[in-house]
């Protein structure tokens, strides 16, 4: 009866390969986010301010990425760019998020009419896609990117809300929280307390990959020229800035490009990281 | 008479699943109630603890302690359960949160409970893991981390915990082999010596209720078809299906008798 077998975990190679790439992508992102912290600190050059002697520069020890059509230094641009396009990002998903868990949570838990009600609307909301609701929002209300984050989580929160609501409704079935319940815990306390950190892993590993695809949408949206508005630096933004450039000066439109994708790679790499070290079947086999 | 159940009906939208059942329990006794699978007695359990699923509604009288429980709020019957009315269940291997610890689970009952001081809640909750034979260093490890022997003991701890009045064990040897069964029960009778709590016995296994039961009743299709002592009804079995059903248990002899002349007075 004393002795206590260790857990014993066994990864397969697939998760070994996937956080080896955790790994890179770790220092990938702190590389990105001190080089942005960096520049945001220590500004060299303004990111708005023109100087048409100086435009469409190449690269120099001074601009070593060169300057763009209006002769603004272009690593300092991407580098904010980056800080703006990723904040974005994150304060959409974390709204997102904010709203879709207790939502999720309360719907499942609750179950009846409350459920119904609570997915109906959900439902209404699964109905408009993102770009559309951007579209017609930037219409509604101007285009800008506060607008564009808005109808971000107008559109994403509603995913969130049936993931945690369909293991919330398997996992409150289960006897652990029967068992909460007969012992006397208010439902406020079991759902924070016994729900929400098993819920936790499989939000965050819908949350990551998520983030991917809103790098992705702001950047589109922008370049269509309904995110962040001129002179903010931004990737989407740069790309549509750089295009009639494209023919005498191409790095202009690749430096933002490659930029974007990377930092979308970077987010698929860590999402396919936490679904491994969060897969619900290793957490239910002791 | 802590708890008395004055003509329970059970009702979903369609069909009556428990039909104006009347039941006592008295203070200190080990009741057993026993009957086929649907035969409504786990409902009839969890109505005691307004636990029932939302689309089902109970009337009638359940009277614990002198009160209607089917009267009170919410608020008042989690105040209740856990601390004055408390349950068993059958699987011990999901009785714990996965991801909490032993010990976090002691902590937030007697928190919840009202026990301000952390101190005093670490020492009860060591004492009661002892009180079944456990050691107080199982409070730092994780339900996966504990056997399933060990995971039974630590339930059992739990519900006893509050010191409860009436304990409400719902089917709680059935998943288990009659040896880990007994232990089990072994263990509530010796705890309830100690507490004096009373415990109201699910069950369909009649080697138990013949152990350890002072009274039964027998439940069918949502009706008590009889009650009564467990010498009287297991050697004058009254209705039919009592009969049946004592025929039915899985002995080698035919006949089940109480026990009666092996107790010493």
């Amino acid at each position: 009866m004393k002795s206590m077998p260790a857990r014993v975990r066994t990864r397969p190679s697939k998760s070994k390969k996937h956080s080896v790439q955790a790994i890179v992508a770790a220092l990938f992102a702190l590389l990105v986010i001190a080089a942005s912290v960096y520049t945001f600190l220590y500004l060299k050059h303004d990111p708005t301010l023109t100087d048409l002697r100086g435009r469409l520069l190449g690269a120099s020890t001074l601009h070593p990425l060169g300057t763009d059509h209006l002769g603004r230094d272009v690593l300092t641009r991407l580098l904010l760019g980056g800080g703006q396009t990723l904040g974005y990002s994150l304060l959409a998903l974390g709204a997102a998020l904010v709203i879709g868990i207790p939502f999720g949570l309360i719907a499942g838990y609750k179950r009846g009419w409350v459920d119904k009600v609570f997915m109906r609307i959900a439902d209404g909301f699964l109905a408009f896609p993102d770009t559309i609701v951007a579209i017609v929002l930037s219409g509604l209300l101007g285009a800008g990117i506060s607008n564009l984050v808005l109808a971000i989580v107008i559109v994403k929160w509603v995913s969130y809300a049936r993931l945690v609501r369909s293991t919330v409704l398997s996992e409150s079935q289960k006897d652990y929280i029967r068992i909460a319940r007969t012992n006397g815990l208010s439902d406020a306390r079991i759902m924070t307390k016994h729900l929400l950190p098993h819920i936790a892993g499989h939000v965050l590993v819908l949350a990551s990959l998520d983030l991917g695809k809103i790098i992705l949408l702001i950047s589109s949206l922008s370049y269509i020229g309904l995110g962040a508005q001129p002179p903010t630096p931004e990737w989407g933004a740069m790309l549509n800035d750089s295009r009639p450039y494209f023919q005498s000066r191409p790095e202009l439109m690749v430096y933002p490009g490659l930029a974007i994708v990377s930092v979308v790679l970077l987010a698929n790499m860590l999402g396919d990281y936490l679904r491994d070290r969060f897969d619900v079947k290793k957490e239910v086999q002791p | 008479m802590i708890l008395s159940i004055e003509e329970l009906s059970i009702a979903g939208r369609e069909r009556t699943i428990v039909d104006n059942v009347s039941l006592a329990v008295r203070e200190g006794e080990f009741m057993a109630l026993v009957g086929q699978s649907g035969s409504g007695k786990s409902l009839l359990s969890q109505s005691i603890g307004q636990l029932l699923p939302p689309n089902l509604h109970a009337s009638g009288r359940i009277v614990f302690e002198g009160s209607n429980l089917l009267e009170r709020t919410s608020k008042e019957m989690r105040a209740l359960r856990g601390s004055r009315i408390s349950y068993i269940f059958q699987d011990y291997q999901g009785a714990f949160t996965p991801f909490r610890s032993i010990g976090g689970h002691f902590d937030e009952y007697q928190k919840v409970h009202g026990e301000k001081s952390a101190s005093v809640r670490k020492t009860k909750a060591a004492a009661a893991l002892e009180s079944v034979g456990l050691d107080a260093a199982l409070l730092r490890r994780y339900p996966f981390q504990l056997s399933g022997g060990q995971l039974q003991r630590a339930a059992i701890a739990t519900s006893l915990l509050l010191s409860p009045r009436l304990l409400i064990a719902d089917e709680a040897t059935t998943a288990l082999d009659s040896v880990s069964g007994h232990r089990v029960l072994e263990l509530l009778v010796a705890k309830q010596k100690e507490t004096g709590c009373a415990i109201l016995f699910i069950t369909h296994d009649w080697r138990h209720v013949r152990r350890y039961a002072n009274r039964l009743s027998v439940m069918k299709e949502g009706r008590i078809v009889e009650s009564g002592g467990k010498h009287r009804i297991l050697d004058h079995p009254q209705h039919e299906y009592t009969r049946k059903l004592i025929d039915a248990a899985p002995v080698l002899s035919r006949s089940l008798k109480s026990g009666l002349e092996e107790e010493t007075p």
